[in-house]
């Protein structure tokens, strides 16, 4: 029975020891007499938020009394429901995420708006081009399933033949374009054409919102509970955002440099998120933006954002934007 | 007997010898580097050599995002095994509760992954907590089950000889059913340990900072073909060498092979037992439903994501959109049974199949397993999208998927029935002459088929499992997909209802094979229906 003590023991302290070495270290916040408050990111650490990174780096936020958690989001991540339960104070979600949440009975408002354009594009090869909607027709793309409603939109914007295009069902990968399996692919500006570009690929990108696709994207949401009690978190969460934004538009370069230092594991690569801060600019800043500042709308762009939206199947007011709490941002 | 066939796997089909091991790991390695070449301009497959000057010049960032998932996966793989030995020793003290805590656990495992990662970030909050929970659900249920076979592995003379020492049944239970189950509970962790793997790195899409998963989605946006099979290589690597350390620690623990159990034939009335019978599925139903009722209420979770039973009834049958919301369901299932049924059956053709080949043909046996192990240990999520990119995004990638999942277990399962025909009859078969294919037969195929149904009940939620993880990461249709899509459109009501779907049916699947089984062995292995 020697043995079977022995055996016994070994299997028990092999389990305990598992358990000990492998139980994470939790870091341990020191008590600031600062209000906690958590930004729910809508992807993976990347430059995409680095105007957040910034305003955490250079005490935007601290020197307002606001200690924030920037959490990453990931592909099984949705946005809504930290914000929802109050786990997240703001999220970042995009206008026709947040009009299926408000559809389904979410109290969400839209407090400002980062990506100015959509940042979808048609991305093809200089070889055999789409440049305008109307090229589309006769061409095979590569997307999501679920993305159709907004080629849809792009057709009928566009009187283009929705029933000429070819939709292949691809994962969210460049790859399918470069085998030559499509002509083209639904996506972002900032992402595939992007990856493509570093591995030395030139394409081609015709970018939706310059033909009539008008869809707010990186908005920032919060519940009217928050809007209505934490009215003094959110007006020092969203400056402290525009500031970042402002310092990332001076110096993208430093931003993506910024980004890989503050996220190490996140398998950035310098290059890759250098040409993304730049693309994105172009998509966060304009004339708006210039004349009222970051975040900025109007009843007008509201206005052609619903137009958009009834077309995808959503039927929105214009009181689920709320400019109050920028107003408040912009005013001080 | 039964699942824990699995659990000798190691002692006889994994040492066939060094050598043709070693022509199996180099054929695989070569056949690797061919299949890149050829396919060098297409970013599908980098080659070993592109693989491992990626491992090294990213060995540090590798390194670290390793021992972040490897920590989350071994937290949950402890924590996961304490739950299935504390499950099994209820079920043991309890007989009666058996059939509900094996029905009520099973209905927890088949609980889709992608509807149950956003609950529990939004339960823990950000930190690891998810990717542990995750890693510890995917474990739980194949070391109960063996656990639970495993403690009633027991001659009926040992506890027989417990009694007239006067001996009580707390005894018995640390002296002789303990014992006898360690060699099922090692069958358990060595299943569970890349289980616990996948878990851990699935838990990380939920929103995490550092880890294995996170980098794998990383590498696959930016195109990154050399780092995506560097990830999948290295999360392979650690798998296998899980999986062997847990069976050379089973080799040094376990002392003997389990023994000989005789049991008397069965009545001819006698039906399945246990949660085979339509009374206890009901039960088990009930019981699942208060058990999703009581779960709400305690977690106290938002009714604006967390769906009840009530709410999913209503969405189901009450709505005024009821109609289409059970059309989308029935064509989402459709397309997605149209993957699983083909996938599911080719992977248990495939596994028998190839064991039959490797009995007939023992060489064959050095040079298989490397590859199937390795075929095994691969995560699915790093597999699925590079399966469908090589196979294509039609039918056939999904197909071979779900294929490769059912395959391993039941191919090892099946090897290890194929060489438990008794000696004394291959013997008899022996001096009447009878061909090999005779004495397969006659006495090796029977003799296979209690693995082959273990096999076959185990690999239900397996098989569910990668089509709705390929749908949702790489093909985009089916349910997998249909609940992905739903949580992004914050239509809760429609993922619940898919996620009922998706585990009742599961768990129904896998009654439906236990029934088959019961009435296969009942001629041909009546002793297995303990």
């Amino acid at each position: 029975m020697d043995r079977t003590g022995l055996s016994r023991r070994m299997v028990l302290g092999m389990g305990a020891a598992g358990f000990v070495t492998a139980l994470p270290i939790f870091s341990i916040r020191s008590a600031w007499a600062q209000s906690q408050v958590a930004l729910q990111l809508s992807w993976l650490h990347s430059v995409q938020f680095a105007g957040s990174y910034i305003a955490l780096d250079r005490g935007f936020w601290s020197e307002a009394g606001l200690d924030v958690s920037l959490l990453p989001g990931g592909p099984n991540a949705p946005v809504e429901p930290p914000v929802v339960s109050g786990s997240a104070l703001v999220g970042i979600s995009a206008a026709d995420y947040t009009a299926a949440a408000v559809e389904q009975g979410a109290r969400f408002k839209i407090l400002a708006v980062a990506m100015q354009k959509n940042p979808f594009v048609i991305a093809s090869l200089p070889g055999n081009p789409v440049n305008v909607p109307g090229d589309l027709e006769g061409k095979r793309i590569g997307m999501a399933l679920a993305n159709t409603p907004v080629l849809q939109a792009l057709s009928t914007l566009n009187d283009v033949d929705f029933d000429a295009i070819e939709i292949v069902p691809t994962q969210y990968s460049a790859q399918p374009l470069l085998s030559g399996e499509v002509d083209c692919l639904l996506c972002w500006e900032t992402d595939l054409p992007v990856a493509m570009a570093i591995q030395g690929v030139d394409s081609v990108t015709m970018l939706m919102a310059d033909h009539g696709y008008a869809l707010h994207s990186q908005t920032y949401i919060a519940t009217e509970e928050s809007i209505a009690n934490r009215r003094a978190e959110l007006v020092a969460l969203l400056r402290g955002e525009a500031q970042g934004w402002e310092a990332y538009r001076e110096d993208t370069k430093a931003a993506a440099a910024l980004t890989l230092e503050m996220y190490p594991d996140a398998g950035l690569d310098l290059r890759t998120q250098e040409l993304q801060a730049e693309r994105q600019v172009p998509l966060m800043f304009s004339e708006l933006t210039d004349a009222n500042g970051f975040g900025w709308w109007t009843d007008e762009t509201v206005a052609a954002n619903i137009e958009t939206l009834a077309l995808l199947g959503r039927t929105v007011t214009p009181d689920l934007w709320d400019r109050s709490i920028l107003e408040e941002v912009h005013a001080g | 007997m039964t699942v824990a066939t699995l659990a000798f796997i190691d002692k006889r089909s994994l040492r066939p010898g060094r050598g043709s091991a070693l022509l199996g790991a180099v054929l695989l390695v070569l056949g690797w580097e061919v299949l890149a070449r050829m396919l060098a301009d297409a970013f599908v497959l980098a080659a070993p050599s592109e693989v491992l000057t990626a491992i090294v010049e990213n060995r540090t960032l590798l390194m670290r995002a390793l021992a972040v998932t490897l920590a989350n996966g071994a937290a949950g793989f402890a924590l996961g095994n304490l739950a299935a030995i504390a499950l099994a020793g209820i079920a043991l003290a309890f007989p009666r509760s058996q059939s509900i805590i094996t029905g009520l656990a099973l209905t927890v495992f088949c609980l889709p992954l992608v509807a149950t990662g956003p609950i529990l970030r939004v339960l823990f909050g950000p930190g690891p907590w998810p990717q542990i929970v995750l890693a510890a659900l995917a474990v739980y249920y194949t070391t109960l089950v063996l656990l639970l076979v495993g403690l009633r592995a027991t001659p009926s003379s040992w506890i027989d000889l417990m009694r007239s020492y006067g001996r009580g049944s707390f005894s018995t239970l640390v002296h002789v059913r303990a014992m006898a189950s360690l060699p099922y509970l090692f069958a358990g962790l060595q299943i569970a340990a890349p289980a616990a793997f996948l878990g851990a790195m699935v838990g990380e899409f939920t929103g995490a900072e550092r880890g294995m998963g996170v980098l794998t989605i990383r590498a696959m946006r930016d195109l990154d073909v050399d780092m995506t099979w560097a990830l999948a290589t290295v999360a392979t690597a650690v798998a296998i060498a899980a999986y062997l350390a847990i069976g050379w620690v089973a080799r040094r623990v376990l002392v003997a092979d389990p023994p000989v159990i005789l049991s008397p034939p069965r009545p001819p009335g006698w039906r399945g037992g246990g949660w085979h019978a339509p009374i206890n599925v009901a039960v088990v139903a009930v019981a699942a439903v208060i058990a999703w009722w009581a779960a709400l209420a305690l977690s106290g979770l938002n009714p604006f994501f967390a769906k009840g039973p009530d709410d999913v009834f209503h969405a189901l049958f009450l709505a005024d959109n009821a109609g289409r919301t059970r059309a989308m369901l029935a064509s989402a299932m459709w397309e997605t049974a149209a993957f699983l049924l083909p996938g599911y059956l080719a992977g248990l053709l495939a596994g028998a199949g190839l064991a039959i080949v490797v009995v007939l043909f023992p060489m064959l046996a050095g040079a298989a397993m490397p590859a199937a192990i390795a075929l095994r240990s691969v995560p699915i999520v790093t597999t699925a999208p590079l399966v469908v990119l090589i196979l294509g995004r039609g039918a056939i990638g999904t197909i071979a998927l779900v294929a490769l999942m059912v395959f391993f277990p039941t191919f090892v399962a099946c090897l290890h029935g194929l060489r438990q025909a008794p000696g004394q009859v291959l013997d008899v078969m022996d001096s009447y002459a009878a061909g090999p294919f005779q004495r397969l037969l006659r006495a090796r195929l029977p003799a296979m088929l209690p693995a082959f149904f273990a096999a076959a009940r185990m690999a239900v939620p397996a098989s569910v499992l990668a089509v709705t993880v390929v749908e949702w990461l790489a093909t985009g249709n089916g349910v997998g997909s249909l609940m992905a899509l739903s949580a992004s459109l914050s239509d809760y009501n429609m993922l619940w209802s898919a996620v009922v779907l998706v585990a009742a049916l599961s768990a129904l699947g896998y009654g439906g094979v236990g029934l088959v089984e019961a009435r296969v062995l009942r001629i041909y292995a009546p002793e297995q229906l303990a």
